[in-house]
C-alpha cells in the first residue's frame, strides 16, 4: 500500500526533520525542517513550522520558514508565510500573504545576486530555458532582442504548478554562456529595444 | 526612436484627471497626482498618486519609492512600492524592490527580487508572529 | 486507509504524534505515538518507541513498542525491543529479540 506520496495526515504533529525523495502533503503540523527532492504541498490546514525545500512547492496554509523550490513556488490565497521565497518562478496568488524577500530566477543562496546583477546578466537563465522550444538562433539575433518576454512566454504557457522550464535549466546552460553576453554589447541599441521590448 | 524629455510641467501634475506618459516619453523628476497614472515610457523618479499606477508593458519606473493606492506592473518598476489598493504583477513584469500592501498578486512568469509585507497572524501553533518580530527577524538576517 | 502515509523514500528524524491511522513505509528515528492503527510495512525501517492502539509490523522496528490493543508481527519483520500488549502475534518468518509483556 506504500504509495510514492507521504501523506502528514491533519491529526500528525511531526517534530523533527523531514528528508527524502519522493512527495510530500502536508495536512498537518510540521514543526522541523522540509528537504525532499519531490513536491511538497502544504494544505489550508497544514502548519510548517520550519523551512521547505522541494521541487515544486505548493503552500494553501500557515510556514514559518523560508521556502526554496527547485523548479517553482506556488502560494495559493490563504497562505501566509513568514519566511523567504526563492524559486526560478513564484507564483502568488492575490489572497496569499506573505512576509518575506521574494526572489525568482535562479534559486541563488544569495538573493543579491539576481537583485542587482545587470540587465546583461539577467538575460543568462533566459538562453537556457529558451532550449525548450529549441529556438537556437533566438538569442544572437536581433531581430528578436526579446531576451526577457520569452522566459515569461514559456511560463505562461504551462499551467503553474507543472513548471517544466527550470529543467532544461541545468542541461543546456554550458550550452550557451557567450550569447547572453551579445545583448549587452549592442549598447545603444540594445538598450533601447531592451526598454522598449520590457 | 527620440528620447523625449518632456519639460518641467510632469512635475508636480496635480491633475485629478488621469494621466498619461507616452511611450516615447522620458520624464526625470518627481510626479505626484490625485487621479491615476498610465506609465508606458520611461520615468525616473518618485512616483506619489493618490489614484492608481499602471505601468505598461515595456515602459520603466525607476525611483526610490512608489506610493499609489491598486498597482498593475506590466513592464518593469524598481524602487520601493506602497500600495493601498490591489498589487499584481503580469507575467513579464520585472519588479525590483520591497513592496507593501495587503493584497498582492504575482502571476507566474513575473520576475520579482524584493521584499513584501503583507499584514497578518500566523496560528497559535506558529506563535502568530507579529510584524515588529518579521521585521527584526528580517534585518538580522540581511 | 491510513490518512498518514510515511512513505518510501522519505526520512522522519523526531517524534511523530497523531491520532489518525499512520503508516510507515519509509525510515523513522525517535517516537511515534498513534492512537488509532500503526502500521509499519516491509522495507520500512524504525528505530522509535512506538505506542499505538495496535500495531501491524512487516519491516524492521528496534525500539519498545505498546498497544492498547494488539501487536501483530508480519512474516518479514524484524523486531528488537520490547512488547507490550493485550494479544500478540509473532507469526512464522517473523523475526523478534526482546520481551512480551500481555499482562495489561
Amino acid at each position: 500500500m506504500a504509495a510514492n506520496v507521504t501523506v502528514i495526515g491533519r491529526t500528525t504533529r511531526v517534530r523533527g526533520r523531514v528528508t527524502g525523495s519522493v512527495d510530500l502533503e502536508v495536512q498537518g503540523f510540521v514543526e522541523g525542517e522540509i528537504t525532499v527532492g519531490g513536491d511538497v504541498t502544504v494544505d489550508s490546514q497544514g502548519i510548517v513550522g520550519a523551512g521547505i525545500r522541494g521541487r515544486r512547492l505548493i503552500v494553501r496554509g500557515a510556514v514559518k520558514g523560508d521556502l526554496v523550490g527547485d523548479e517553482s513556488i506556488l502560494l495559493e490565497s490563504g497562505a501566509r508565510v513568514l519566511g523567504d521565497v526563492r524559486a526560478p518562478r513564484v507564483a502568488i496568488a492575490s489572497g496569499a500573504l506573505v512576509r518575506g524577500y521574494v526572489q525568482t530566477g535562479d534559486a541563488d543562496a544569495s538573493g543579491t545576486r539576481a537583485a542587482r546583477a545587470q540587465p546583461a546578466a539577467r538575460p543568462a537563465p533566459a538562453p537556457a530555458a529558451r532550449p525548450a522550444p529549441a529556438a537556437l538562433p533566438a538569442p544572437a539575433a536581433a531581430p528578436k532582442p526579446a531576451a526577457a518576454p520569452i522566459p515569461a512566454k514559456i511560463g505562461r504557457a504551462e499551467p503553474p504548478p507543472a513548471a517544466r522550464v527550470a529543467a532544461p535549466l541545468s542541461n543546456s546552460g554550458p550550452r550557451r554562456p557567450p550569447p547572453p553576453v551579445v545583448p549587452a554589447l549592442r549598447s545603444a541599441k540594445g538598450q533601447i529595444a531592451k526598454k522598449k521590448e520590457r | 526612436m527620440a528620447q523625449i524629455r518632456t519639460p518641467a510641467r510632469s512635475q508636480g501634475a496635480r491633475d485629478a484627471s488621469d494621466a498619461h506618459i507616452g511611450s516615447a516619453a522620458r520624464v526625470r523628476g518627481r510626479i505626484q497626482g490625485d487621479g491615476d497614472l498610465v506609465v508606458e515610457g520611461h520615468v525616473e523618479g518618485n512616483v506619489t498618486l493618490r489614484g492608481d499606477l499602471t505601468i505598461a508593458e515595456g515602459a520603466t519606473v525607476a525611483s526610490e519609492t512608489v506610493t499609489a493606492h491598486a498597482v498593475h506592473i506590466a513592464g518593469t518598476l524598481e524602487g520601493n512600492l506602497t500600495a493601498s489598493g490591489p498589487v499584481h504583477f503580469a507575467a513579464g513584469a520585472r519588479v525590483r524592490g520591497d513592496v507593501q500592501g495587503n493584497t498582492v498578486a504575482i502571476d507566474d512568469g513575473a520576475h520579482f527580487s524584493g521584499r513584501l509585507e503583507c499584514e497578518f497572524e500566523l496560528p497559535p501553533e506558529l506563535g502568530g508572529a507579529s510584524q515588529g518580530e518579521a521585521r527584526a527577524r528580517a534585518s538580522a538576517r540581511r | 486507509m491510513a490518512s498518514t502515509v510515511i512513505s518510501a523514500g522519505i526520512t522522519i528524524e523526531g517524534e511523530i504524534a497523531t491520532d489518525e491511522d499512520i503508516v510507515v513505509a519509509g525510515t523513522l528515528r525517535g517516537k511515534l505515538s498513534a492512537k488509532e492503527s500503526v502500521t509499519i510495512e516491509h522495507g520500512a525501517t524504525v528505530e522509535a518507541d512506538v505506542a499505538g492502539g495496535s500495531l501491524t509490523v512487516a519491516g524492521a522496528l528496534t525500539g519498545n513498542v505498546t498497544a492498547n490493543e494488539r501487536v501483530d508481527l508480519q512474516a518479514g519483520a524484524r523486531v528488537i525491543g520490547n512488547v507490550k500488549a493485550a494479544r500478540v502475534t509473532i507469526a512464522d518468518g517473523a523475526q523478534f529479540k526482546g520481551n512480551v509483556d500481555m499482562d495489561v
